[in-house]
């Protein structure tokens, strides 16, 4: 059963992170977001979250598009097809699920906002996911009972933030030349097609075709970070 | 959010830049509420623990005559039967060293989307459990039915089917019970987590989904 130290001690770091959290989330799905809900190993949590956004408990909070990817499909073919820029991918699962580290690391080509909810000792890397809320008991049931928790909260905290409409509104675009964020200097980008030296990748922006004759010939569904419409480095 | 806390924002009007503040609330609230969920939790276990003990004690005879186990519930608590289902058929690991547990039949009836579309399309949606389980029933049956208000009409109907069955009736449910720990309810063991909130209703119950599965382990005859 759930020791106490265990629910009480995550509390503090978890409530911190779901807030940060819910107000991406809010900011995404004001935005026109749907939710791409996963978990490979635990599908009825990922159940639970949809079926939280979309149909809430609470009369008359808005119902907002939350869908479960199919426990059996392939996680990274069946987001690739489906994500919109600006949508939220959210799993529950293991640091070390290579379906997830697979789908998480393809964020920023996609242009999603990712959430990643698991537990154990071992956390994702830094960077991993936009969103890492974890808990640290090992013990599955703990872990388990402790996700109910936090997607319920996640929830919660996502309505709250529609009451504040000044706080939803997007990011000002930055338009000065020397910022790091908004220059050319490395954007990722997943390659799509392949074509001699070069190449036709996805980015948040759309696809765009690249040169790719200062990397090793990439295949379709690599990463690549792209600069100056070459790519500079394979992953 | 019962809390009003627009009274903290003044602007809420939409001309609200700094997000520190909120981020400071939601987090305060989202201690409050883990930790109101916990005290929950606690409470509803305690008093729980003698039935706790005896529907186990009626679960592993069900399971050591050969029962399977049905789990059923609508929305999150469709959910909640697949996750029971998942436990009992595929538990978890225990402690290294410790004893393994046991591999329990047990099926939620709202996974199958092919059946639950067929019976809710052709005789309607407050059968979709019954008739699943006028199909797959037997006497050694267990039904267990999840609902946060215990008013669900495919629970009740699914119940009073399993009942007639001779079939091992338990419901989890919230709030005040509803029509499942009313008098003259089929369901025999009802587990009644008393909140208003169906979110901390949910996390109870799975506390209470996991401790009653613990309890079926420990009584269980040596395989």
């Amino acid at each position: 059963m759930v020791a106490e130290h265990t629910a009480m001690g995550d509390a503090g770091r978890v409530a911190d992170d779901l807030a940060r959290a819910s107000l991406a989330l809010a900011r995404r799905f004001s935005a026109g977001a749907t939710m791409w809900c996963a978990s490979p190993e635990w599908p009825f949590h990922a159940h639970h979250v949809a079926v939280e956004f979309v149909h809430p408990v609470i009369v008359g909070k808005r119902a907002l598009p939350a869908v479960t990817v199919p426990p059996a499909a392939d996680m990274v073919a069946t987001l690739r097809a489906s994500v919109n820029p600006g949508d939220i991918v959210l799993v529950l699962a293991d640091a070390d699920d290579p379906r997830v580290l697979d789908t998480m690391r393809r964020g920023p080509a996609w242009g999603v906002e990712t959430v990643w909810i698991g537990a154990g000792p071992q956390r994702p890397a830094p960077g991993a996911a936009d969103h890492v809320i974890w808990v640290d008991t090992d013990v599955p049931l703990e872990a388990s009972e402790l996700f109910v928790r936090i997607y319920h909260l996640l929830w919660e905290l996502t309505h709250v933030c529609f009451e504040h409409p000044g706080l939803l509104k997007p990011e000002p675009e930055c338009t000065d030349e020397v910022c790091i964020t908004c220059s050319d200097e490395g954007r990722p980008a997943e390659v799509v097609t392949v074509d001699g030296d070069e190449a036709v990748v996805r980015t948040p922006d759309g696809q765009e075709r690249i040169d790719v004759s200062l990397i090793d010939a990439p295949a379709p569904g690599d990463l690549v970070l792209v600069h100056a419409g070459f790519a500079i480095t394979s992953s | 959010m019962p809390e009003t806390t627009d009274f903290l924002y003044p602007f809420i009007e939409g001309d609200e830049t700094d997000s520190e503040e909120l981020l400071e609330d939601l987090a305060r609230s989202a201690q409050g509420k883990w930790r109101q969920s916990w005290k929950l939790r606690e409470a509803t276990l305690s008093q729980h623990e003698g039935q706790l003990q005896a529907t186990a004690a009626a679960m592993a005879e069900r399971f050591a005559a050969g029962g399977r186990l049905f789990t059923f519930g609508n929305g999150g608590s469709a959910t909640d039967a697949e996750a029971v289902a998942h436990l009992y058929t595929q538990p978890p690991a225990g402690p290294a060293g410790g004893p393994a547990s046991r591999a329990l039949p047990a099926r939620s009836l709202a996974e199958d989307q092919a059946v639950m579309t067929a019976l809710g399309n052709d005789v309607g949606f407050e059968l979709v459990f019954s008739r699943q389980l006028i199909a797959h029933g037997r006497p050694h049956d267990i039904a267990m039915g999840f609902s946060t208000s215990g008013n669900s009409d495919n629970l009740m109907r699914a119940f009073a089917e399993a009942s007639k069955q001779g079939m091992l009736t338990v419901g989890i449910a919230g709030t005040d019970g509803g029509r499942m720990a009313a008098e003259g309810s089929p369901v025999e063991q009802c587990f009644v987590v008393r909140s208003d909130s169906v979110h901390r209703i949910q996390e109870s119950q799975a506390a209470l989904n996991h401790a009653l599965w613990a309890a079926v382990q420990a009584v269980l005859p040596a395989a």
